[in-house]
């Protein structure tokens, strides 16, 4: 390839790079201005893009118009129960799946991927029957439990695949090297499964943080609502209020973001290279 | 330091036809190198992964010294094993490689240090010691997983086929350094192999095995001296021992018109077992090239030159009787290879000879 070709690649190679950039990033743009916008400029036609008095007070009113605090307790809390409940029993069922070969193995692999099929919103009212029946109407212990079955499918899955890429060898070591197996599992195998752990704690906590239909039919006060059920409340009979709506949506976002450019650097391939061979 | 025996032990996959490894008897003295070698599926690595503990054993019994370790799971049994693909932990560096079982064992942090320090030196790893196994070259991951074994002090070194992952080169000189480091820590090591190079400078003795069954355990010249029966005279060897069906005659065994010279007692026991049809197996090396009346005349297919040696390919065809073609390898003389196409003649050596009995392939005294 002729230097100005491999010039050329490279410029169109980055242009695009921009454009998804910009296709990805243009809803929060546009939200982020809303919420900078007052209410009457909302609805002023022909509309503009940027807010002609910027409202950066918009952001400290939601506070004190929606209980925007307890909202966010509540996500908090559920998501990250969520995580470590659907994490604490994934591991064990993806390390026996990987390590150990039992009759109706496949068929319990199979099984686990099925449940991922039915989405939450066709199971709400059985959910929500289940929940009243067993009293857990409006409680944090049903989302945590819904959120974290939902996700159950998808970590145990990664976590399998992970588990079963470590060799096999290593384990073996261990053993000879005087570890029972638990002690094998927690100082060999735990270690070298970090990505995959990482990747079912993102992928759990993501979903159960954004989780809107399920906590929307079983909680009913702001004590146990999350803050993607609270928002709805600025959503009004006859009119919405778009400015406080998305200043309170990117409130909810920011956390998200810190926790994965947080944990993001776990995500590093190649930890077992140089082990075998 | 221990011995090591197994007693009937036997390990018979669910679902397969026979055992993998079929009631082993063997008996492995103390500060003994035992090699166990034998073609892919054979149960070599089963018997060392019974010994080792990560193999149930379905019947018979295992013993280290004086204890029966058959139900006891592999950390009670203080045996150290080499891995083929070294099993180095990815996320310690070396020195916490070769320390990691002193430290489960609850030593004190100095000890480790001493005794890795002191296993590292043995080996050359004094450098490295800091780093992760990923930036090792091959010969050093296997020198670390060497280490991890000897830093232990175990009863027993199992290892399972140490040298496969290297090139050829430094297989050879890793191969006589292992051999060396167990004869000076005299630790009784049992060594799964599939190349019988390894097996016949390594071992004090060499247990062959086929279709789970030991075939013949002995010294390595014993093997090649004395093969049990036609598997072990077959297997033990490079190029393989030339082995042929043929007929007794009263000047020793005819193979399709070329006579091989067979004592006068392997004679009659042959012939008093049954019809005098024997298998004849007799090495490369013991094959002359001789002058034209002396010996019969064969086509050269073939000649391998290897510096020290040279190995001739050479066929027959029989008599017309019974036409068809017989090969046979013969070592010549490396300084005056003849040339392919080339007509030479054979005579295979008197006493160089083995006979097996054709319908039991066993070997016939003599």
């Amino acid at each position: 390839m002729t230097v100005p070709a491999a010039m050329m690649r490279k410029v169109l190679l980055t242009a695009c790079a921009w454009l998804v950039a910009l296709v990805v990033l243009a809803p929060y743009v546009q939200m982020l201005l809303t919420a900078l916008k007052p209410h009457e400029e909302l609805f002023a036609s022909p509309p503009g893009y940027l807010p002609e008095s910027w409202q950066f007070g918009n952001f400290l009113e939601v506070w004190r118009v929606a209980p925007i605090w307890e909202y966010l307790r509540n996500t908090v809390l559920i998501a990250g129960l969520s995580t470590v409940l659907a994490v604490a029993v994934a591991l064990p069922a993806a390390y026996y799946t990987a390590r150990r070969r039992f009759r109706g193995r496949r068929m319990f692999l199979l099984l686990v991927l099925v449940t991922q099929m039915f989405a939450p919103t066709a199971l709400v009212i059985g959910i929500h029957r289940e929940m009243l029946a067993l009293g857990l109407i409006d409680t944090y212990a049903a989302l945590i439990l819904v959120n974290a079955a939902f996700n159950l499918a998808f970590s145990t899955w990664i976590l399998h695949a992970y588990f079963s890429s470590i060799p096999v060898e290593l384990e073996e070591a261990a053993w000879l090297d005087g570890c029972g197996t638990l002690q094998a599992l927690l100082r060999v195998t735990l270690p070298l499964a970090v990505p995959g752990v990482v990747t079912a704690v993102i992928f759990t906590f993501i979903t159960a943080w954004n989780e809107f239909v399920v906590a929307l039919t079983l909680t009913s006060t702001p004590e146990t609502q999350p803050l993607t059920v609270g928002i709805t409340a600025f959503i009004g009979q006859y009119e919405v209020q778009w400015q406080y709506l998305f200043a309170a949506s990117l409130i909810a976002i920011v956390p998200v973001v810190a926790l994965f450019a947080y944990i993001e650097r776990f995500l590093v391939s190649g930890l077992t290279a140089g082990s075998v061979k | 330091m221990a011995t090591v025996h197994y007693d009937g032990a036997t390990r018979w996959y669910q679902g397969t036809e026979r055992p993998a490894v079929d009631s082993l008897d063997l008996r492995i003295d103390d500060g003994e190198f035992l090699v166990l070698i034998g073609p892919s599926g054979c149960g070599k690595s089963t018997s060392l992964r019974m010994l080792a503990g990560l193999e149930d054993v379905d019947a018979g019994r295992v013993r280290i010294g004086e204890t029966d370790v058959t139900a006891l799971p592999p950390k009670q049994r203080d045996i150290a094993m080499v891995f083929q693909n070294y099993a180095l932990y990815p996320h310690m560096n070396v020195a916490d490689n070769m320390g990691f079982a002193l430290k489960i064992a609850g030593r004190s942090k100095d000890e480790i240090r001493q005794r890795v320090r002191d296993a590292a030196q043995l080996l050359d790893l004094e450098d490295y010691l800091d780093r992760k196994p990923k930036a090792l070259s091959g010969g050093q991951r296997q020198r670390v997983a060497m280490g991890r074994a000897i830093v232990r002090q175990p009863q027993v070194f199992c290892m399972d086929e140490p040298l496969s992952n290297l090139d050829a080169k430094l297989r050879v000189s890793t191969r006589t350094q292992i051999a060396a480091l167990q004869r000076r820590l005299g630790t009784t090591t049992v060594y799964v192999t599939h190349d019988q190079v390894e097996a016949m400078t390594m071992g004090d003795r060499v247990a062959l095995l086929d279709e789970g069954v030991v075939q013949q355990c002995g010294t390595p010249r014993e093997l090649y001296e004395r093969p049990a029966n036609v598997f072990v005279a077959g297997f033990i060897g490079s190029p393989a021992m030339n082995l042929r069906q043929g007929r007794l005659t009263e000047h020793g065994a005819d193979i399709g018109g070329m006579t091989v010279p067979v004592s006068r007692q392997a004679r009659a026991t042959a012939a008093s077992d049954g019809d005098g049809a024997v298998t004849v197996g007799f090495r490369p090396e013991a094959i002359d090239l001789v002058g034209e009346d002396e010996g019969v005349a064969a086509t050269v297919t073939l000649v391998e030159e290897l510096g020290s040696d040279a190995y001739c390919y050479t066929t027959f065809r029989e008599r017309e009787s019974a036409p068809g073609e017989v090969d046979v390898v013969a070592r010549i003389d490396p300084r005056k290879p003849p040339a392919k196409g080339e007509t030479v003649h054979l005579r295979v050596r008197p006493d160089e000879t083995h006979v097996f009995s054709t319908a039991t392939g066993a070997r016939i005294p003599g």
